[in-house]
């Protein structure tokens, strides 16, 4: 249930076939509406990066990863001011929308939980 | 007399080829604790890009597909065991070391290392970067290995010349060291080596562990050295001053050039003795006689380190006069130099990293021959005229002079009559 960021219920409904097959134009449609992909950002750059796993995940993007999100993330800020979503030829589209962010934060949370499972680790012999 | 009646303990180091193909050797003197190493050809003298050799040294014991860095680092810990990789100029070794009892988890680290570590980007930036970094600003700091390190550069050139050092912001990428890993663990590229362990054991546990890839890429290949010499001067502040004199040949190292080694050799065998040799005569000048073998060539030098630069001087006429003189050596200084030479070979193939040293290398290039006898029985055939003959055709040729410290002052090489 809970993912590395917060609860999320996208793993129950991933796991069977009849609630994905129900809500994948729910999600699609959904995705589609929010401003996110008119003002050229992806998901990933919604990403709360207050925290220290997703520091630490940023911290692992490629050179041009991390200009580019730059770069869209002061052009969404630049049309915020405008109080104007982008040109539509800028909108994300949703084959551009990938996790590219994700997976490092996944590596990293699992990472921590590693650590703590040798920090806490009971040993015991067993010969 | 004295030679013949050192008694050695038969030291039986047999190598099997076993069904994967893997070249085995195992030596057990029922030590307390077991060491397993994994000997690649894969050092700086076989790297495809500059520095990546040393990369790959600091990969060891990274992710693999059964565990994490830190899984790895843990539960070795836990086991007691002590994880290693040294880097030398022709070879790369991953070593194990641990109580004897627990040889399967450790064969099982050292088959993920060489045959599933992955790689990651993140680790090369976080790990692995940091750690070449603290290497190469060790080296700064330390003269004598940096005055060495050069010596080889202007001595071979390419291949034994290549530093063990990545350059300090070095271009390698994470794909680089996978490639060239892929490369440096290819069948018949490299040899496991085991002491406190029988030869049967390490021959089963490794059948098993390491199953070779028989489409891996082709093992990295190298140039027949050549020797070249010449002169450098580097300015650098704070430490002794430093210069290193030296002479090298290609081909396999012959063992007059070790006895030469022995010989030049100005420290006193006692400790606090003061040292009748002329170039001990300054306060605190610390002279180092330099023999460095290799599979096809040999480093032959003094390395001389001083607080001034007059004292560098003066201990280098000396040094350069008995780099010259050695035509009139007579028979029972040669006869010390000889025995010095067998000592250190036999106690340097005492410990555990010696018999990595001095069998390894023979063991990966498929000699028959690798026991320690042979190497010592070379030393007793020296005579005095092969070793005159040996010394003068190496002087002949042009020397390799590195200056390191205050370049205004320290002398020329032509100012010291080379």
């Amino acid at each position: 249930m809970a993912g590395p960021l917060g609860l999320s219920l996208a793993p129950y409904i991933r796991s069977s076939p009849t609630l994905t097959k129900l809500f994948t134009p729910v999600a699609k449609w959904y995705a589609g509406g929010s401003l996110y992909r008119q003002y050229g950002l992806l998901y990933d750059d919604l990403l709360i990066e207050e925290r220290p796993e997703v520091q630490k995940a940023l911290s692992r993007l490629t050179p041009r990863e991390a200009y580019d999100r730059a770069f869209r993330i002061k052009r969404a800020s630049h049309a915020d001011v405008l109080h104007e979503p982008l040109p539509r030829e800028l909108w994300t589209k949703p084959e551009q929308d990938i996790r590219y962010l994700l997976p490092h934060v996944e590596t990293v949370v699992e990472e921590i939980k590693e650590r703590e499972k040798w920090d806490t680790l009971e040993v015991k012999r067993t010969r | 007399m004295l030679a013949s009646s050192v008694r050695l303990a038969r030291r039986s180091f047999a190598t099997v080829v076993d069904t994967a193909g893997l070249k085995v050797a195992a030596l057990d003197a029922n030590q307390p604790t077991v060491a397993i190493t994994i000997l690649a050809k894969a050092g700086p003298r076989y790297q495809s890009k500059p520095g990546v050799a040393h990369a790959l040294k600091n990969f060891a014991f990274k992710s693999t597909a059964d565990r994490s860095a830190l899984g790895t680092v843990r539960e070795s810990e836990l086991y007691g065991g002590v994880l290693s990789s040294t880097l030398s100029r022709e070879h790369l070794a991953l070593t194990a070391e641990f109580l004897r009892g627990d040889e399967q988890y450790f064969v099982d680290v050292l088959a993920s290392v060489i045959a599933s570590t992955e790689f990651h980007r993140h680790e090369f930036e976080e790990l692995v970067l940091p750690t070449i970094e603290g290497e190469v600003n060790a080296l700064h700091a330390d003269p004598a290995t940096h005055a060495i390190e050069l010596a080889h550069a202007l001595a071979f050139r390419n291949g034994l010349g290549a530093s063990l050092f990545a350059a300090p912001h070095t271009p390698i990428t994470a794909e680089d060291v996978a490639q060239f890993a892929a490369q440096a663990f290819s069948k018949g590229n490299f040899a496991v080596l085991g002491t406190g362990i029988s030869q049967s054991a390490l021959s089963s546990l490794v059948s098993n562990a390491l199953a070779v890839d028989s489409n891996a890429p082709k093992p990295p290949t190298t140039t027949a050295s050549s020797y070249f010499g010449g002169e450098t001067r580097v300015e650098t502040h704070g430490t002794p001053q430093t210069i290193f004199i030296g002479f090298g040949a290609a081909g396999a190292p012959a063992p007059e050039l070790a006895a030469l080694a022995a010989y030049l050799d100005p420290n006193p065998s006692v400790k606090w003795a003061r040292s009748a040799s002329p170039m001990l005569q300054a306060e605190k000048t610390s002279v180092q006689a330099v023999y460095l073998p290799y599979s096809d060539a040999a480093l032959v030098g003094l390395l001389i380190q001083a607080p001034t630069a007059a004292a560098v001087r003066e201990a280098g006429k000396a040094a350069v006069a008995a780099l010259k003189g050695t035509s009139g050596v007579k028979t029972e200084e040669l006869k010390s130099a000889i025995a010095k030479a067998k000592f250190r070979l036999a106690s340097s193939a005492d410990g555990r990293a010696g018999v990595v040293e001095v069998l390894g290398s023979k063991v990966l290039t498929g000699a028959s021959e690798t026991s320690l006898e042979a190497s010592l029985s070379a030393l007793d055939k020296v005579t005095s005229a092969g070793f005159t003959k040996a010394a003068t055709s190496l002087v002949k040729s042009k020397p390799t002079y590195v200056a390191l410290g205050d370049t205004q002052s320290l002398p020329y090489a032509d100012e010291l009559g080379l």
